[in-house]
């Protein structure tokens, strides 16, 4: 087995085996990442294409300073935010649901009651300019200020959108802890 | 006092239960793993290879050292004709033949032919015979696209494709052709194009661009043009249209009766068009009442031109605008890139449905239990056991409900309630109701509704 350090030595001598030894490694992670950013499987793999192309053409960029996954992450997100621009003329959607902004409940949002697949459903239903910002805040850690600089918008825009997110989110998990405690399984 | 206390608990709160939602979704997606289908990883090795292919590595078969053994050949082919010839054996009669063309488009542009190309001359006098040769000069490999042509032996109206912008940057052609002789070769340099044989309705423009060309030229056999994005034409005033952004070289060659007799070529710049993109951000704006955000997401434009639909426009990136009165307004977005091309959105209708409303639905199931009153929440009401509307911006409001014979059976002026399908203590029997409503909006229109209802039975 390889170390990162060999792996990324190899890659940047454009070994062969390194590349895939790389692939192999950090594939199905990366897919995760993807699977967040794009609308369905094909768009995702499209997305991890150019991104392990990407990250093997350009490794020497990598300073070794910070996490190797957290570099390799930045490039796929960075690959994701170019295909959601690339793709936005075509996706003008118009939000028919309206989203009645539910009193806060006072039940907190315990991590143990959703699993990780029923947070991934919830947040793919979100309309896409919304699931980009989520995705890039709440999970990626990214600060406004950061985010709004990445996608080319204003930071109250992604401010904004993060918070009506949140509340389209919520609604959701809120049904779906109504409907777990009405038909416990 | 007491406000503020309570807003300032409410805020720690939101707080809190922000930083809840993060971390619950951080922890479950973050690492999350999916995985990817398999096919993908031998895609991405196909393409991997390719690229490594056209990436110069001293150490790999790749395209220059393909280049290199093409252009080995054409120079032995070229060397082995030439002398065939000049024993004064018949040349085919086929006026115009592009001996070698370079094999794959892919690999033309990572070797980035530069301008700086030469184009020789070589006359040898008893056959009237020219060659044109031009060679790559800066990417040092021994690419060679050569051309041969005949022309008549007069040798009048000789022009040449030439490069604009190719500067004296001369080849020995005895580089590549070591066993030639001097003498056989004049080179010519090269300079700016001095004769136009064609004119074209535009020159740039922004994509998808429409071009006419004019030839101007006539009383030759045929020509041919190309285009620079893989197009051509024999037609003599072709149309063209270039879809994507680039700089195109139009060429043109004419042929007379004895071959090719003249090349001309212009470049053709067509800009990429901005796109307009934007949002209305609110699902729920009130018009008049609140003043409308709009989102702009455009790419690559400099300028923008709102107009709202009301009469009024905004330049401004992301204008706020407050609407006089409700209506449906035709919002449109009008973008411009720096090289002036434009594009436009327009959002019909948008903000129907957005703020006034009030809507029925045409059946129920009363609750068999007894009657509740009626009163309903618009999340608690998953079971329909109450008649009653969704509705937005309501302020006032009178319903009726009859049973078919006219009879009033349910009256209400308070919209928080329903008609929970009980008459004087008695469930209703199943059938068809009719129901009436009037209004206001919080706007002051007005509203008047009627429609019948089907009352199930459970």
């Amino acid at each position: 087995m390889m170390s990162d350090q060999q792996i990324i030595e190899g890659c940047a001598r454009h070994e062969r085996k390194a590349q895939k030894v790389l692939y192999e490694k950090y594939s199905r992670l990366l897919m995760g990442v993807c699977m967040r950013y794009a609308s369905n499987k094909a768009e995702a793999e499209d997305i991890l294409q150019d991104s392990f192309l990407k990250i093997f053409f350009r490794i020497k960029d990598f300073t070794g300073t910070g996490s190797f996954v957290g570099w390799m992450r930045k490039v796929v997100v960075n690959t994701a935010i170019t295909h959601y621009h690339l793709n936005l003329k075509y996706r003008y959607h118009v939000d028919i649901e309206e989203y009645v902004s539910a009193e806060t409940g006072s039940a907190g949002f315990d991590e143990d009651f959703y699993t990780s697949d029923e947070l991934f459903m919830v947040m793919s239903e979100l309309p896409k300019g919304y699931k980009m910002i989520f995705n890039l805040y709440a999970v990626e850690g990214y600060k406004h200020k950061e985010i709004a600089e990445m996608m080319g918008i204003d930071t109250n825009t992604s401010k904004s959108q993060y918070s009506r997110a949140k509340t389209v989110i919520r609604d959701k998990l809120d049904k779906l802890r109504r409907l777990r405690t009405s038909y416990p399984c | 006092m007491l406000r503020f206390v309570y807003k300032n608990f409410k805020e720690l709160k939101a707080k809190k239960e922000d930083r809840i939602l993060r971390e619950l979704f951080r922890q479950k997606l973050e690492y999350a793993e999916i995985i990817p289908d398999p096919s993908v990883s031998s895609k991405l090795m196909q393409k991997l290879a390719v690229r490594e292919f056209l990436r110069f590595n001293p150490l790999r078969f790749n395209v220059y050292y393909l280049g290199g053994i093409i252009a080995a050949g054409i120079a032995t082919l070229l060397l082995f004709s030439d002398s065939k010839e000049s024993q004064g054996r018949k040349v085919p009669s086929q006026p115009y033949e592009i001996i070698n063309q370079i094999p794959l488009k892919q690999e033309i542009e990572n070797v980035k032919v530069s301008p700086d190309t030469v184009i020789e001359n070589k006359r040898s006098v008893e056959k009237g015979k020219v060659a044109i040769r031009s060679r790559n000069a800066s990417a040092g490999s021994k690419e060679a696209v050569d051309a041969k042509a005949r022309v008549p032996e007069s040798g009048t109206g000789e022009k040449y494709a030439l490069t604009p912008g190719a500067v004296n940057n001369s080849l020995s052609v005895k580089e590549l052709f070591p066993k030639q002789s001097e003498d056989n070769f004049k080179l010519r340099e090269i300079g700016v194009q001095d004769e136009q044989l064609f004119e074209t309705s535009v020159t740039e423009g922004c994509a998808p661009l429409k071009v006419a060309f004019r030839n101007n030229l006539s009383g030759y056999d045929s020509c041919l043009w190309t285009f620079g994005d893989g197009g051509s034409s024999a037609k003599n005033d072709p149309e063209w249209i270039f879809d994507l952004e680039g700089e195109y070289r139009v060429v043109l060659k004419i042929f007379g009766r004895e071959g090719l007799v003249s090349v001309s070529s212009l470049v053709i710049s067509v800009f990429p068009r901005p796109s307009a993109h934007f949002e209305i951000p609110s699902e729920k704006v009130s018009i008049p009442d609140e003043e409308v955000r709009f989102q702009n997401y455009s790419v690559s434009a400099v300028k923008y031109l709102w107009s709202f639909g009301d009469g009024s426009t905004s330049d401004q990136f992301e204008p706020v605008h407050r609407y006089e009165k409700y209506g449906n307004y035709n919002v449109a977005l009008k973008v411009y890139s720096d090289k002036g091309c434009t594009d436009s959105l327009v959002v019909s209708n948008a903000f129907s449905g957005s703020a006034y409303y009030i809507e029925f639905p045409n059946a129920f199931i009363p609750n068999t239990g007894g009657p509740s009153g009626g009163v309903y929440s618009s999340t608690s009401d998953e079971t329909a056991w109450v008649f009653h509307p969704s509705y937005s911006g309501v302020s006032a409001y009178h319903l009726k409900i009859f049973s078919k014979l006219g009879v009033l059976i349910f009256e209400t002026n308070d919209i928080n309630v329903g008609w929970d399908g009980y008459f004087k203590g008695q469930l209703s029997n199943p059938g068809v109701y009719i129901w009436k409503v009037r209004g206001n909006f919080s706007n002051g229109e007005p509203f008047t509704k009627m429609g019948d209802l089907t009352l199930l039975k459970n």
